[in-house]
């Protein structure tokens, strides 16, 4: 059927024209993408993807983050405060959301499904740099629903204020 | 419904959704053409296409996209512009789909403008993907003499050569 539907002059013509429009725009798609400034991105990706989707993979252990750690800045990194409401209000991480740890509460579902959603490659939490550190708790809690790549900042809030006061 | 595929009205019904799949498909394509190591991770995201091929999908098809759009827009090879919509159409309903049948809590990536937050996959995008196709399909199927380009270069063709009297 497909095959007598292809003797059709339109049905061939318009068929062989989508092809064409195809190959043009592959063509035409990797020499741009090769002389890009920035160097474009591999054709062919080697690395897998960091990808921040829940998987039952679960592992509380949060590896930390030093305050000068250039990801910090970074666009896909989703920047976390653990503080309280007040503290967050006084002073935060230029990209940070606030969401509040509560050592009694666990962290809301909705929170979760919003991280998972960010489209962020990596999730930097960040608390009260005491011990035990608020951001830590909370790194540990993300990453225990699934959440991979989740890191938190050494020394906190305190640690992260001195570095940008620093600059 | 042969009568019916050959009614000239088509054409106008068709320009306004022409225009509008082009101003969605060109839409599309800007922040992908921008950034595409953001959309090759959307394309990642929905954990379908091999790795290998994910980079190659992220830089070609955003082109397939606004060569699509400028064509229907302008009436230029309308018909095969809307074949290659209706063909990508398809290809996202399904993995939207297969997004969906997975339980993927995920950002849809067709729109940069929206955040991943305003943008999530759900039934509702699917409805909308399947919107679209029956769109792309009735340009496909109905718009046998689109207004545009095509029309302006059918009349300034060559004559037809006389058909010989029997």
């Amino acid at each position: 059927m497909p095959m007598k539907l292809l003797e059709n002059p339109t049905v061939k013509a318009t068929v062989r024209d989508a092809v064409l429009i195809v190959v043009g725009c592959a063509a035409f798609g990797l020499a741009f993408n090769g002389l890009r400034p920035s160097g474009g991105i591999p054709v062919v990706q080697r690395e897998e993807y960091d990808l921040l989707v829940p998987c039952p993979d679960i592992s509380a252990e949060v590896d930390p983050l030093e305050p000068t750690d250039p990801r910090l800045g970074a666009e896909r990194t989703l920047v976390i405060d653990a503080r309280e409401a007040e503290a967050f209000a006084a002073w935060h991480h230029a990209s940070a959301r606030n969401a509040v740890y509560d050592f009694l509460d666990p962290l809301p579902e909705e929170t979760v499904r919003e991280i998972a959603r960010s489209g962020a490659a990596m999730v930097a939490v960040y608390g009260d740099g005491a011990d035990p550190d608020t951001g830590r708790e909370l790194a540990k809690e993300i990453a225990s629903k699934g959440i991979r790549n989740v890191y938190f900042v050494r020394g906190g809030a305190p640690a992260l204020r001195e570095r940008s006061t620093a600059r | 419904m042969k009568r019916f595929a050959s009614w000239p009205g088509h054409a106008w019904i068709a320009l306004p959704v022409r225009v509008y799949l082009a101003a969605i498909f060109l839409l599309a394509c800007y922040h992908k053409i921008l950034d595409p190591h953001a959309f090759a991770l959307d394309v990642a995201t929905y954990q379908i296409l091999p790795l290998a091929l994910v980079n190659l999908m992220a830089i070609v098809l955003p082109w397939i996209e606004l060569a699509t759009g400028v064509m229907l827009l302008v009436g230029l090879r309308t018909r095969p512009a809307a074949l290659l919509i209706a063909g990508m159409m398809v290809v996202f309903t399904m993995a939207l789909s297969i997004a969906l049948a997975k339980g993927l809590d995920m950002s849809c990536g067709c729109f940069a403008s929206q955040g991943a937050d305003e943008d999530p996959i759900s039934w509702t995008t699917l409805v909308r993907d399947a919107v679209w196709l029956a769109m792309a399909a009735y340009v496909l199927f109905f718009d046998k003499r689109p207004l545009g380009l095509d029309r302006l270069l059918e009349r300034r063709g060559p004559p037809v050569a006389a058909q010989p009297n029997p």
